[in-house]
Parts: structure tokens; sequence; C-alpha cells
């Protein structure tokens, strides 16, 4: 693992950097804010999970020692760890397992233009954590490497989340899973 | 966790299996096989393999957050100094704790040290005093039951 490019800035922050808090707000809020709105298909909640990742990471900062993973792969961490309290509160999870099992139904039909509703509500109906596997190797653009980690599954394991992940979109999106 | 690494051409299998976990981009896939992927993605097979996960791609691309507003930025930086401080804080206090806890240690390691190095001073010689005998002290003090035995 080569040299952290965050470690510089959360060292800076943990001195009291202000600049260094602006620039570091800057630089990950945006990804920390579409992880948690990808994963639990709320802005506002989407939101509020983008707060307390900070407020983690302004806690974090004056001791923060790079161990195994990157700054970066920790935050990830954390903000899904968040997410994932707020789906297990939610009212239609009424056991502590999260369902692995995605509803494969294929969408209704939308207007044109309307598709990004559509993902979203595809995205919604995979199991958590084959949707975890490709918001952060799809849409956050983590390394097998950095995803695994951040998941602290094998890259195996990863792969097959992905796998089944993306045929349960398939069927819901393209309508072609099967082929 | 090992970065696998591909040691020849691609199969055809291997190349859709990743395909279907990575989808049609070969920059997301493992770095250390995209140069064997990039010679099957160049036959006919690897072209449809990649053009069916790109269908799927093009779905996911059309899913975009909003930027964050301005609100929310101003939001968590106004957070942070409190929170810094605040950590900050209460590191150096563990710190002390932990140094007091430590210099508590030592103390307590060389009192530890001092009793075995130099353990009670016994007299050489012991001096009897009059109303002493080998059996005890026989001395007006003396126990009266034994003298009724």
């Amino acid at each position: 693992m080569g040299a952290d490019p965050d470690e510089e800035l959360v060292r800076r922050i943990g001195a009291g950097d202000t600049a260094a808090v602006q620039a570091m707000v800057a630089r990950k809020l945006p990804r920390i804010l579409a992880l948690a709105a990808r994963m639990l298909g709320d802005p506002a909640e989407a939101e509020d999970v983008a707060q307390e990742t900070f407020v983690r990471i302004w806690r974090r900062a004056s001791g923060w020692r790079q161990g195994h993973a990157r700054f970066d792969t920790w935050i990830h961490r954390v903000a899904l760890n968040l997410c994932y309290d707020r789906l297990r509160r939610r009212r239609e999870w009424t056991t502590d397992e999260l369902p692995e099992v995605a509803d494969e139904a294929p969408l209704p039909d939308v207007m044109p233009g309307d598709e990004e509703r559509r993902v979203n509500q595809a995205l919604q109906r995979i199991a958590p954590r084959q949707r975890e596997a490709i918001v952060l190797v799809y849409y956050q653009e983590l390394s097998n490497i950095e995803a695994a980690g951040a998941m602290q599954v094998s890259v195996d394991a990863l792969e097959s989340l992905l796998a089944r992940g993306r045929r349960s979109l398939q069927a819901m999106l393209v309508g072609d899973g099967d082929d | 966790m090992a970065e696998k690494t591909s040691g020849g051409p691609m199969d055809a299998e291997r190349f859709a299996a990743l395909a279907d976990a990575y989808g049609g981009a070969l920059h997301r896939w493992p770095p250390g096989e995209q140069a064997a992927a990039m010679l099957f993605a160049d036959t006919n097979e690897g072209r449809a393999i990649l053009a069916r996960a790109g269908r799927l791609d093009a779905m996911l691309d059309r899913h975009r957050v909003d930027a964050p507003s301005p609100a929310l930025h101003r939001t968590i930086v106004v957070r942070a100094a409190a929170e810094v401080r605040q950590s900050r804080r209460r590191r150096f206090w563990w710190l002390g704790f932990g140094l007091a806890g430590v210099g508590l240690a030592g103390a307590v390691a060389g009192l530890a040290l001092v009793a075995v190095v130099s353990p009670d001073m016994q007299p050489d010689h012991y001096v009897m005093d009059a109303n002493a005998t080998s059996f005890g002290d026989a001395g007006p003090d003396a126990d009266p039951y034994e003298e009724n035995l």
C-alpha cells in the first residue's frame, strides 16, 4: 500500500488547521453524500449520514494513524456503518438480519426521462450487501481490494456480490437477466 | 488481501465472469487482469460480452446524485472546530492519565524491587533477658496455668 493521499490533510486537521477542514469537506463530502444517497435512496437521510461521518472524521483526526486501511477506505466504512444503522431502524426491517434475496420482478415502465428514479428503485430493491458492493466499485470507483477491505470480505466474495447484484439489476432494468 | 494476476491469456469464461462483476468498463476491472482482458476484448466474443455488460452500465450511469448544498457544506465545517478541539482535549487528558499510570506502576515496581533485594533485617544474635529460659518466659508474668501442671 502506497502513501495515503489524505494523510497530510488529516494531520493538519488534527492540528486545528481550518483551511484543511475546508479542503477535506470539499474533497470528501460529494463522495460520502453520493455513497449514502445510493445506499439509502433518500437524499435527506444521506445528508444526515454525511454530517455524522464528518463528526467522526473530526473526532478521529488528531489521533489518526494509517493502519491497514487508507483514510478514504476508513471513511467509506464509517459511512456504510451509519447507513446500515439507518436501514436497520427502518420499519420494514423487522429483524436484525437484512435480506439477502433481491426482488427481481421487472420494474414498471416509466415515462421517458424518469429512468433515474427507476434505477434508484432498482438499487433499493437488491440486497443491501449487493448494493454496497456495486456502489463502492461502480459509483465510488474503489478498486476491488479497497472495496473488499471496506466491506471486510475477500475479493472473491466481493465479486460474487457484484455479479449477483448486477444480475438482479439487469433483470429489473434491462429485462434480459437470464441471457 | 492479494490481487489476482493473470499469468497467461484470458479465457471467455473468466472474461464473462469479470464483466458480470465489474461491468463493461475495463478500468474498473482488477488491475492485475486488465492487460489480458484487453487482448480478449478485441475478439468477437469479448466485444459481445462487453456490449451486454455495457447496457446495464448505461442504465446505472443515469443515476446521479445532486452536489452537496452550500448549507450542508457550511454546517459540517462549523461543527468541525468544536469537535477537533474537544477531541484534542480528550486525547491530552488520556495522555496525562496514561503518564500518571506509568508513574504509579513505576513506584509499585520500585517498592517491590526494594522488598526483594533487601528483606527484613534479622538480628544475628538474641539477647535473653533475666526472666527468659530456653522454654520460654519464666518470670512473674508467666502463664500461671502452666505452673499448676
